[in-house]
């Protein structure tokens, strides 16, 4: 025992010494040391010499009081020559910061004078980082907590490799330039310029809020972004909008890479406040509450059409050979939706598409008049085209995909899903006459338009036969008859209804459909096609009795909808079908 | 007197100076006999909580391995590094973050006192835990020492509670949202629950005020009570006949019924109490000068080379200042308290306060519910088949749990596979 004692006081000792070691030889007291030997050659005079050699290393420190909360950057520790210019080529950390005339600084008989003096900025008001650290690692934010790492210097250890590269330059540190110089052509901060303009160009605004910037409410408000996330994280939720939130419906723009960089920079210099407003100012905002407003768009003759390009519609649809790729087509509007439609959609998208992800901008009324006019006189049809290969690739492929599997272009975006023509179960299932039905009418309640007035009926035909071919590999058959009521056999009356809702909930739909019936059940992401949201009125409205009968009794083939029909009976089947038509509320 | 001797009286003042002062000290010279021994633990101050004998039982390392001692020298590093902390801690929302990064950065040994404490502190926890353990498995706490038990059970729900007030001063991210996952689950109480959970934070969600009061309770109000139960806690094993041992299996004195009293030493007259059998001493005890200060000072060198090797290669904790709007996810609350935290996802009520409502009144009562007084002090008696079982059951559960909670959780509070 008394060996094991003396091995443990041993231990104890030495990690003091280590303790000691570490607390009286820091790093920085050696940039010091060699400063002041430095400085001592550079001495003119023996009354430098002395005050040099006077000098022992100590934490030098900024108290900064003007910018924000009083805070303390203990930066110039290390970087002791910062402000010292006979130290231009030195290594960093004893190098004099640059002077240059895009700063501001001026140069006076080959003096030069700071225009952002150190002693009242600090390091942190531009740079970033942890103003109290001193050591490196801490200092310069390196410590995967620290939420402002050195802008554009520092990468953090945990960040994506893929993007850290793109995260490093000194323009990052435009969006510190931003938090005072907020004037929108500030000739200093051109990437927080364009990515201003980039957030109006690509949408982006009609979706996210910025306090006196925009108004949208579809997707997180971004007046804090800058202040709430980290640059990598920014960069990644604009190139991978789901990488974070698998339920995301953000868009991806396959943005070019400076387009991305400048879009980042100029979110992370939203910070909720910044430097240049008083809180007098914000306190006036606040109490005006200051409308947003969008600038009136262009007049005259051909207004509609630059319409459509100054609000970037194509930044998400199609119109001639421009394409966002997220959106439906637009090049022959008139001739697949009427006035009423365009004008339910403008004032708000989901009053057609329930499940659409496209946010209501708030234009002013004119503008949408104009927008409107012009898609109606879009009524070129697309060159006929014989065969309905070249048909379906034209019209169909960019929801329904090339190969026919429901996977085209844009139909992430798209809910309800485009249909899976290589469903063979789905596809054989369905009398020819509701597909002709679903061409020629459109899918009330979905972004499938109807084509009519686009495509003739032998047009129709042969698409329809060619996707039966091609994709479905499925001959029709002559479909056995089931046994279907023609229409619900048991009257809606409340009772009927509750006793739907308790069959609903007591037989698992809502794990699919949705406590709300709206399509989005605990399950409802894992599955393709979604299931059903029986709150799309459009839709539900558009189906007959006997086909929901069919559907429940029966299940969907190719999706996951299951036959019901050894678990319920009629009766019940139809107390839940008088449920979901409960649900409808009149169309506006 | 001759003039002579003056001076040399002065001079022989002046040199028995040092043996004078320390004389007047140290009354006693380094103990070389028994009763010197003896006398050596009456007189000194420090060293007069010890009995002047102790069995041999209670200085067998396997029997109580040591963990009393340990929780007792863990609390006395936290309260040493706690108050040079008090020193630059300042409890207010906007300070307390810069303080920590000060502490880390600038302030001399900061960062080591921290980590020294953190460590501790989850250690203190840890061996506070153990110990009831051993003191179950040993039946430690049977009559007479049922009491002693309650007491043990009482500190070590204090314990918690000062861990848990310390884990919000640093208010960052990790501390803010371990206390409001914290501080909801005493939500759940019924009745009382959201008036206690007002009360603790002094407001509906953390903020100043908590943080306030939790400063206050972490300083002052918890390590005072603490105190005070650990002074009863020790004096009650002094008068409950020391700690426990295996029963005597010898036949009692032939002439039992006349307690013979045979005086050894007249300063032991003092000791009194159900178990202080004079005459039967020599066989079975020892001197506590020097055998259990000696084991006492082994465990206590062990304790904080131990702390100090952990906190020189660990850092404690500190994540981002706290964000309001900004919850990590999972939001997890101090590990100890992890396994209430997974209870609670599955039941909010019996998780967070039915159960370990229902296991704290179990642990008061075990005393008086298991009346038998066989098998004490021996490790997993084969009499206390059950109630070890039972025992051992409950531990393994809240360990599972907490593993569970702390390693297999992920966002969403989703189970995760951690490598």
């Amino acid at each position: 025992m008394r060996l094991a004692l003396a091995i443990a006081s041993l231990v104890v000792l030495a990690v003091h010494g280590v303790v000691f070691r570490n607390q009286f030889f820091h790093e920085w007291e050696r940039h010091q040391t060699a400063y002041i030997e430095q400085a001592r050659s550079f001495a003119k005079s023996d009354r430098e010499r002395a005050e040099l050699d006077a000098r022992s290393p100590r934490i030098e420190q900024i108290i900064v009081t003007s910018f924000g909360d009083t805070h303390v950057d203990r930066c110039t520790t290390c970087h002791l020559a910062a402000d010292d210019p006979r130290f231009g080529n030195h290594a960093e950390p004893l190098k004099t910061h640059p002077y240059s005339e895009a700063l501001g600084d001026v140069e006076r008989n080959g003096q030069w004078e700071r225009r952002h003096k150190f002693a009242d900025f600090g390091c942190t008001v531009c740079h970033d980082g942890e103003g109290r650290g001193l050591d490196t690692f801490y200092a310069h934010g390196q410590d995967e907590f620290w939420p402002d790492p050195l802008m554009g210097y520092v990468t953090q250890a945990n960040w994506r490799k893929d993007f850290s590269p793109h995260l490093l330059g000194k323009e990052y540190m435009e969006a510190k330039c931003a938090q005072c110089h907020t004037e929108e052509g500030f000739a200093g901060t051109p990437h927080v310029n364009r990515g201003r303009k980039l957030f109006y160009a690509m949408n982006c605004y009609g979706c996210h809020k910025i306090d006196g910037m925009s108004e949208g409410t579809l997707g997180p408000d971004l007046t804090e972004a800058g202040k709430k996330f980290k640059v990598d994280y920014l960069w990644e939720s604009i190139v991978e909008p789901r990488a974070n939130l698998d339920t995301s419906f953000m868009p991806n723009f396959h943005l070019p890479q400076d387009d991305v960089e400048a879009l980042v920079i100029f979110l992370k210099s939203r910070r909720g406040v910044n430097f240049a407003e008083t809180s007098l100012d914000r306190y006036k905002a606040h109490v005006a509450n200051v409308a947003v407003v969008i600038p009136p768009g262009t007049a005259g003759e051909k207004a509609g059409e630059q319409l459509l390009g100054d609000r970037a519609c194509t930044a998400c649809h199609k119109l001639g050979d421009k394409d966002g790729g997220i959106a439906p087509d637009l090049s022959y509007e008139g001739l697949i939706r009427d006035e009423q439609w365009l004008n339910d959609h403008f004032a708000n998208p989901r009053s057609r598409v329930p499940d659409s992800i496209m946010p209501a901008f708030r234009f002013p009324t004119e503008d949408f008049q104009k927008l409107m006019a012009y898609l109606e006189s879009l009524k070129t049809p697309p060159p006929s085209a014989r065969d309905a290969r070249t048909t379906f690739a034209n019209l169909c492929a960019r929801c329904h995909g090339e190969k026919g599997d429901g996977n085209g272009k844009v139909a992430w975006y798209i809910d309800p899903s485009p249909r899976d023509f290589t469903k063979q179960g789905f596809m054989a299932s369905k009398p020819r006459a509701r597909f002709i039905a679903s061409i020629q009418e459109g899918v009330g309640g979905t972004s499938m338009p109807p084509w009519k007035r686009i495509l003739k009926d032998e047009q129709i035909a042969g698409v329809l036969d060619y996707v039966m071919q091609d994709f479905a590999k499925e001959p029709f058959k002559q479909l056995r008859p089931r046994n279907l009521p023609e229409t619900n056999p048991v009257p809606s009356s409340p009772e009927s209804i509750a006793r739907g809702e308790q069959l609903f909930v007591a037989k698992r739909c809502i794990g699919c459909h949705g406590r709300k019936a709206d399509g989005k059940g605990a399950s409802s992401l894992d599955i393709l096609p979604h299931p059903r949201n029986f709150r799309n009125h459009w839709f539900v409205e558009s189906v007959a009795d006997k086909r929901l009968f069919e559907s429940i009794e029966y299940g969907v083939q190719g999706t996951a909808m299951p036959s019901w029909i050894d678990t319920l009976s009629t009766n019940e089947v139809g107390d839940v079908i008088n449920f979901i038509r409960s649900l409808q509320t009149t169309r506006k | 007197m001759t003039p002579t001797k003056k001076p040399s009286g002065a001079l022989t003042t002046l040199r028995e100076l040092p043996q004078n002062v320390w004389n007047s000290i140290f009354r006693n010279p380094l103990p070389s006999t028994d009763l010197e021994r003896s006398s050596t633990s009456f007189t000194n101050f420090f060293l007069h909580i010890h009995p002047v004998k102790v069995n041999k039982n209670t200085l067998r390392p396997a029997y109580t391995l040591g963990l009393g001692l340990m929780a007792t020298f863990l609390f006395v590093i936290l309260v040493v590094t706690g108050v040079l902390l008090m020193f630059y801690y300042v409890p207010s929302t906007t300070q307390a973050y810069d303080r920590m990064l000060d502490l880390r950065g600038t302030v001399a040994f900061g960062i080591f006192l921290r980590n020294m404490h953190r460590w501790s502190a989850h250690g203190m926890v840890a061996i506070v835990f153990l110990h009831m353990c051993r003191v179950f498995f040993t039946g430690a706490y049977k009559k007479p020492r049922e009491f002693n038990w309650v007491l043990g059970v009482f500190l070590l729900l204090v314990t918690l509670f000062l861990s848990f007030t310390g884990y919000l001063l640093p208010w960052d991210q990790l501390a803010f949202w371990a206390i409001t996952v914290g501080t909801s689950i005493a939500g759940y109480a019924p009745i009382v629950g959201q008036q206690i959970k007002f009360v603790l934070l002094g407001d509906t969600t953390v903020g100043q005020e908590a943080l306030l009061r939790f400063y206050v309770l972490h300083v002052a109000v918890l390590p005072a009570v603490l105190v005070l139960l650990m002074a009863i806690h020790f004096w009650r094993i002094r008068k409950d006949g020391g700690l426990s041992r295996p029963e005597k299996v010898a036949a009692p004195a032939p002439d039992a019924g006349v307690v013979k009293l045979k005086k050894i030493y007249g300063l032991q007259g003092f000791v009194r109490g159900p178990f202080t059998k004079l005459g039967n001493v020599p066989d079975d005890s020892v001197y506590s000068w020097p055998n259990l200060l000696m084991a006492e000072i082994f465990v206590f060198v062990l304790t904080i080379s131990v702390i100090l090797v952990v906190s020189l290669l660990f850092n404690a904790p500190l994540e981002q200042p706290v964000n309001v709007m900004h919850p990590p996810n999972p939001a997890k609350a101090p590990w100890y308290f992890l396994g209430l935290q997974e209870m609670v996802s599955y039941s909010a009520f019996w998780g967070g306060i039915g159960i370990p409502g229902m296991m704290a009144a179990l642990l008061l009562l075990v005393p008086y519910i298991d009346r038998s007084t066989h098998g004490v002090g021996k490790w997993f008696a084969k009499e206390r088949l059950l109630a070890n079982t039972i025992f051992l059951t409950l531990v393994i559960l809240n360990v599972i749990f907490i593993v569970i909670g702390t390693f297999f959780r992920g966002p969403n509070w989703s189970l995760v596979w951690p490598f």
